[in-house]
């Protein structure tokens, strides 16, 4: 059994007072009080092309339980982002997909992940855009 | 202009053996990326009990295809029970007991709702909080005469 720990912390001035969200979790296995103990390892690929590809094969881990994902573009330009998709497609136009959302420069996610479809994302350029991204799974 | 920054950290010293974990990320939320800060937010908590069905968390009633983030995160104490969490039909995974969530999430459609589901024991209640930060929303129309 392994730990990890996540700790996200949200600062925001939107409101007339700020809003500060601090939060820390162990990651366990579904439904359960141990951790959880396979990961992908960290990964990193450059995309060129705006083609969407499958970066986390959901065959890779057990499906329905607590596996979860995180992922960084790391490029500095905001302009460049990436669609991040549950389906063979990270198209945003594309009916049999269901796209999550988009990642521009710098930012990053960690979501829980079904592991039932796979993960796809597409670049929204040419231009070398290097995603960092890694799934922890049981 | 607001400026709401988030800032993530992953550790451990066990997972990977011979080399311990560090991740370390901050970005600051743009609309569509670029410029201008994000200057809406939702916030709550609630509790959800096991006997109903999915529910919508929120509404994509936003600008679709825009920049939007989701933080949402599971109170429960007891580790079998969990939030299914989704967008229209699709689950995107399991939220545990103690976990929180950071998605991205551009309202692809309007139909692109976020839902979310108690599982557990029957009747079980789970107490969630969540934040969205948004590029835009439309306010429902009034029903009223």
């Amino acid at each position: 059994m392994a730990t990890i720990n996540a700790t996200i912390s949200v600062n925001s001035n939107i409101m007339s007072y700020p809003i500060n969200i601090h939060k820390s979790m162990s990651m366990k296995k579904f439904q359960s009080c141990n951790g959880l103990e396979e990961t992908s390892g960290l990964r990193t690929k450059k995309f060129t092309s705006a083609t969407e590809t499958v970066v986390v094969e959901q065959d890779e881990f057990t499906s329905t339980k607590a596996s979860k994902v995180y992922m960084r573009n790391t490029s500095s330009d905001k302009a460049h982002y990436f669609y991040v998709a549950k389906h063979a497609s990270a198209a945003a136009a594309d009916t049999n997909a269901e796209t999550i959302g988009k990642l521009y420069g710098g930012d990053w996610m960690l979501i829980p992940y079904l592991a039932d479809v796979n993960i796809t994302v597409a670049s929204s350029s040419t231009d070398p855009v290097v995603l960092e991204y890694m799934v922890f799974a049981e | 202009m607001a400026t709401t920054t988030a800032t993530v950290s992953i550790s451990s010293s066990d997972l990977q053996p011979g080399s311990s974990l560090n991740l370390h990320a901050s970005s600051t939320l743009m609309q569509a990326g670029l410029t201008a800060g994000l200057e809406l937010v939702d916030m709550g908590k609630g509790k959800l009990t096991e006997t109903t069905d999915r529910d919508a968390l929120h509404e994509a009633l936003g600008t679709i295809d825009s920049a939007n983030w989701v933080y949402l995160c599971n109170n429960a104490t007891d580790d079998t029970h969990y939030i299914k969490v989704g967008i229209h039909e699709t689950v995107i995974g399991n939220l545990g007991a103690g976990d929180w969530m950071w998605m991205p999430w551009n309202m692809g459609d309007a139909d692109a709702e976020l839902n979310i589901e108690a599982e557990g024991y029957t009747d079980c209640t789970i107490p969630y909080e969540y934040a969205i930060f948004k590029t835009a929303y439309t306010l429902a129309a009034s029903t009223a005469a």
